[in-house]
């Protein structure tokens, strides 16, 4: 109760604003649009995972949450899907105006032109668009955009950049990481590191709770743990289900990273893995252990520990 | 006091303030936010639950011709702790003593009976007076030990005296272990025998004498929890046909069911839906579309919905769309995200009708409450406050500023406060009298007596 309805500053947000990287060719209205959505979607993930532990949260108030979720990741997955088209330019509008009316997502005619700013008008200047939750509130936002298409006659910049934020970056990242998108650590880690850009971000802080930082924080290993391979919310367990520690501590970890060549146990007990790899992995370590890792640190396996563990486990 | 029933037209009523219950601390116990205001079907007892378990029952004074503007004030009648919270071992959860809704049965005899529920038990208590005594026996000593029987040579027959009114509250069932989700909703049915309860995904059917079993009627888990989309927020039977009754849901949909139909009440009767508005469409859309309330009018020829941000009469005959929808506080339209952000969005307001169906009234931030005339379509703004408590003090219409020049009288948007919300709303069936929870104080308004 207490905190709720309470007006929040602008003031409080502006440190982190700045840090906020809006690409110079992108309309305000587009990256509104993605702010605002990338807004909801955090706020999202934090009620699910921030709920009273003390009693049952409301199947309602969860039921309704997961649906903006999975709308907005369908949105995403949409988008993300007719980037690589669109980075290579200089391309008619029509045929991406074609396949997102093909693709119809939730919002479909609020997306309908997102990846080209150029043809939005707005009057909308961009200091409302780096806004935290409270002032995303206006009516260009919060209702229906009317997209206004200005026809063939208006045609995008040729060297246009897609939108980038910290949840394309996100995206970008997974791909790098791992080719095969459906490693659940890979994702994680991604999500870690859009999670840590989204920090720096203002609507991160905007939407912690009265509760203060660090349980939000504690909460971030945890919510990014929860999702699945391929950023698929909808094949996830976690936002009906109980989420319980339990759940997090012993979560399948995939262990085809540090899977280690039998060949390479003649060089010695200390086998070191190429360090390029050793970063990667202790990046995806990050969420599951408590201690911090350092990266420069090799990680080493030591084949006579775990002789004996396995001497122990099979109780000789 | 004219009868309900005629001309309750808003230009001829004033409100008027009568009482106000609580306390008027700064600071707000948890336990003593109202949530659930209930008149029983006389409108002489009007019982209230809230989040400590608690029922407290007020009961109208007789009408004294020595003070004609007293009007019958409301007092305390009696008070009992209805639920205790309890402990899901199996889960690890706790579960709340909060009344989520009281109601009343009809009154057959001297006693008055009611169910109270919390999000898993329902409880039938039954009220009653005691104000005499069975005094003289002589089986017994002054002390209450039994005497020596051998000692006792004469049988006496004890004899009732006056004594001081006793109200006492007793459990009389106790409907539990029926409901894995959240109960919302409990509804009497018209032939006094039975009663649904209403949880996120079940509905189930109970013979007031029967507490060990309840017919689930409404099932909508999915099989797999993971396809889960929409949950029942509110259901209730019609107020003659007890075979028929309706629910809402989450996805601002209302279904009416027929009892006769089948045994599990999956497939509607009717379902009532209104198109989306593309043009208000947002990130929002489904969440303010989610039915906090269902109340079928006393006629039982419409059905009334709220959700967050309208009023919606529908016809029964006509599903494709509301007959007629009411704006409750349009102005928070675009302060959605914030409202997502800090909760609010989720509020469950209630609505309730006035006993001619000419009226229907709901709650909004403030502790402003609205008022919507069907007839001459004209709407009014009150506020229950400490400041508006003088005895008969005609209530001030309030407007709320949406955006420009702000008026001497008018209060801006921004600086509505959002934690004074009025949830709950109870009106008299026949007159015009109505109860208003706002956090922990109980207001009591009547129309103005000439």
């Amino acid at each position: 109760m207490l905190g709720k309805g309470g007006k929040r500053k602008f003031d409080e947000h502006e440190d982190g604003l700045e840090g906020k990287v809006v690409s110079p060719t992108d309309g305000p209205s587009k990256v509104s649009y993605t702010l605002q959505r990338q807004t909801i979607f955090n706020i999202s993930l934090m009620k699910l995972y921030n709920h009273r532990p003390l009693t049952e949260p409301s199947l309602q108030k969860t039921v309704l949450i997961n649906n903006m979720l999975r709308r907005i990741q369908e949105e995403l997955k949409q988008e993300g899907s007719l980037r690589p088209v669109f980075v290579t330019a200089a391309q008619p509008a029509d045929p991406l105006g074609d396949s997102f009316r093909e693709a119809q997502p939730a919002f479909s005619h609020l997306a309908a032109q997102p990846l080209l700013p150029a043809e939005l008008v707005s009057t909308t200047p961009l200091e409302a668009c780096l806004t935290p939750a409270s002032l995303l509130e206006d009516d260009a936002f919060c209702t229906s955009q009317t997209v206004q298409h200005d026809g063939p006659t208006k045609l995008p910049p040729p060297a246009l950049q897609p939108v980038k934020d910290s949840f394309s970056s996100a995206l970008d990242e997974i791909e790098e990481l791992c080719p095969a998108p459906t490693s659940a650590e890979a994702v994680a880690a991604a999500a870690d590191a859009a999670a840590d850009d989204a920090k720096d971000h203002p609507s991160e802080s905007g939407v912690q709770r009265p509760e203060g930082v660090p349980e939000s924080r504690a909460a971030e290993p945890k919510l990014m743990d929860s999702l699945p391979g391929n950023f698929e919310i909808t094949t996830s367990t976690g936002f009906l289900t109980d989420l319980t520690l339990d759940d997090i501590l012993f979560a399948d970890i995939d262990t085809s990273m540090y899977d280690f060549d039998p060949c390479t146990s003649a060089t010695g007990a200390a086998s070191k893995m190429a360090p390029v790899s050793a970063d990667e992995l202790l990046k995806t370590l990050a969420p599951y252990s408590s201690q911090p890792v350092t990266p420069n640190q090799p990680f080493k396996m030591d084949l006579t520990e775990l002789d004996h563990i396995m001497e122990v486990l099979v109780g000789s | 006091v004219l009868p309900a029933g005629f001309g309750n037209l808003m230009q001829d009523v004033l409100w008027c303030f009568s009482q106000v219950k609580g306390t008027i601390d700064i600071g707000v116990t948890e336990a003593d936010i109202i949530s659930t205001v209930e008149f029983n079907h006389t409108g002489e007892l009007l019982a209230t639950g809230d989040k400590g378990g608690r029922v407290v029952i007020f009961q109208r004074e007789q009408e004294s011709k020595q003070q004609p503007q007293r009007r019958g004030e409301y007092n305390v009648y009696s008070t009992f702790q209805s639920h205790e919270p309890e402990f899901d071992y199996l889960k690890s959860l706790e579960i709340e003593e909060k009344i989520n809704k009281i109601r009343w049965l009809p009154q057959h005899n001297a006693a008055y009976f009611l169910l109270s529920t919390n999000d898993k038990t329902v409880k039938l208590w039954k009220v009653s007076e005691r104000d005499k005594r069975p005094e003289g026996y002589n089986l017994k000593d002054e002390d209450g030990r039994l005497r020596d029987p051998s000692m006792i040579t004469t049988l006496r027959v004890p004899v009732l005296r006056p004594m001081d009114l006793m109200v006492e509250a007793t459990p009389r069932r106790v409907f539990a272990n029926a409901h894995t989700y959240h109960i919302n909703s409990i509804s009497v049915n018209s032939d006094y025998e039975t009663y649904m309860s209403a949880d996120d995904l079940r509905i189930n059917l109970w013979n007031f004498e029967i507490t060990n079993q309840s017919f689930n009627i409404v099932d909508i888990k999915p099989a797999n929890m993971e396809e889960l989309t929409e949950v029942i927020t509110a259901a209730e039977f019609h107020p003659h046909h007890c075979n028929t009754f309706v629910y809402s849901s989450s996805k601002g949909t209302i279904r009416l069911c027929d009892m006769r139909a089948s045994a599990l009440c999956d497939r509607h009767a009717k379902f009532f839906e209104e198109p989306e508005d593309p043009s208000n469409r947002s990130f929002f859309s489904e969440i303010i579309s989610s039915i906090s309330d269902v109340k079928f009018s006393h006629s039982g020829r419409f059905v009334m919905t709220r959700d967050y941000l309208t009023v919606k009469v529908w016809d029964l005959n006509m599903e494709n769309r509301p007959m007629e929808t009411y704006q409750v506080h349009d102005y928070l339209r675009s302060k959605l995200c914030s409202l997502y952000e800090n909760d609010c969005i989720f509020d469950k307001f209630e609505c309730v009708w006035n006993g001619s169906d000419s009226v229907i009234m709901t709650g909004s931030y403030n502790n402003f409450f609205r008022m919507f005339d069907r007839n001459t379509k004209r709407d009014v703004t009150l506020e229950a406050s400490r400041e508006n408590s003088k005895p008969r003090a005609i209530l001030k219409p309030r407007k709320v500023c949406v955006g420009g020049k702000r008026r001497k009288d008018e209060i801006s948007v921004d600086s509505l406060d959002f934690s004074k919300k009025i949830l709950h709303t109870a009106w008299h069936p026949s007159e015009n009298i109505i109860a208003v929870a706002a956090t922990n104080n109980l207001y009591i308004f009547q129309d103005k007596v000439n």
